[in-house]
């Protein structure tokens, strides 16, 4: 158990979560711009739905929530997104957010940390999507405190 | 956005190749990035902004021993992922899977175009379930982000 503190000193088997929010109309369009989605199932319609490469905001989320110290001495670098989408995600839908460390080890010199993220709706518990993330934990020292944004 | 038809299951074959525009990774690109993470996290109705990061500042990427900054993943995971839509539609927004792995970074102003190709197309109800392999390559034609996909087309 090494949640609560850096998330370079999380281990196999951690749990972060769960945590809840409501994913706004606001969120959905900001992100969708940023990533230049400019579909209108994203933007305004009626029905509007989240691009589900959302769910890795949701890593950061659990990170916050779990890890409160922050990145810590090792910087991290994002490697791996794999994610299984299993209904749409709706705006100003509560959601609910649940993480646990799957995997933490060496290779190639290279220390690598697997997350499974399971995205449900709060009020049913209806899978929405489920995401494996992938990160080296791959700079040290004391700059690196600065949280990458991986 | 182009004007491209949606593909039905009748469209679809083993070998097609679908093709996105060419985008440079501009500086501002990247940032758009690095903004959209705070203000998702903080839903305050306001742009938010967050500490230099690899992404957006000269000299923290180079203190962190890059040769300047670097894209954000995400950024062409979200292009494929718009490759998807433009072509197959919503339903690749609502049902499928994408993986997606950063095989070389992408530095300010490559040219980066997303592909990908059909590798099986099954049925599966009253769907066709469409296997791709996806990538994103540079202006040097190296592929910098590689993965696959699954699609359910309509039937």
């Amino acid at each position: 158990m090494a949640t609560g503190r850096y998330v370079s000193d999380l281990e196999e088997g951690d749990v972060l979560g769960p945590v809840e929010y409501t994913i706004s109309r606001f969120v959905i369009r900001e992100y969708a711009h940023a990533v230049e989605l400019h579909q209108d199932f994203f933007q305004h319609r009626d029905g509007q739905i989240a691009p589900p490469t959302m769910v890795h905001l949701d890593k950061l989320r659990l990170y916050r929530h779990a890890c409160p110290a922050g990145t810590g001495p090792h910087a991290r670098v994002h490697v791996e997104y794999d994610a299984t989408v299993h209904a749409p995600v709706p705006a100003d839908t509560r959601l609910v957010v649940s993480g646990h460390v799957s995997g933490r080890y060496v290779k190639r010199g290279r220390e690598y940390v697997h997350m499974d993220i399971e995205m449900k709706e709060a009020a049913s518990q209806r899978p929405l999507v489920s995401y494996r993330d992938t990160v080296i934990l791959s700079y040290s020292g004391e700059s690196s405190k600065k949280a990458d944004a991986a | 956005m182009n004007c491209l038809k949606i593909l039905k299951a009748a469209d679809v074959a083993e070998g097609m190749e679908l093709t996105g525009p060419t985008r440079l990774m501009t500086r501002e690109r990247m940032r758009w990035y690095v903004d959209a993470q705070p203000t998702v996290a903080l839903d305050t109705g306001r742009i938010e902004r967050q500490e230099p990061t690899i992404h957006d500042d000269d000299a923290y990427a180079r203190s962190q021993g890059l040769p300047g900054i670097i894209a954000d993943g995400m950024i062409s995971t979200n292009w494929i992922l718009g490759l998807l839509i433009e072509r197959f539609g919503e339903t690749a927004a609502c049902e499928g899977r994408l993986r997606t792995k950063y095989v070389k970074p992408i530095y300010e102003d490559d040219a980066i175009v997303a592909r990908a190709r059909v590798t099986a197309a099954e049925p599966d109800g009253d769907r066709l379930r469409c296997t791709l392999d996806v990538w994103c390559s540079n202006g040097a034609d190296q592929q910098v982000t590689v993965g696959e996909a699954t699609v359910f087309v309509p039937r």
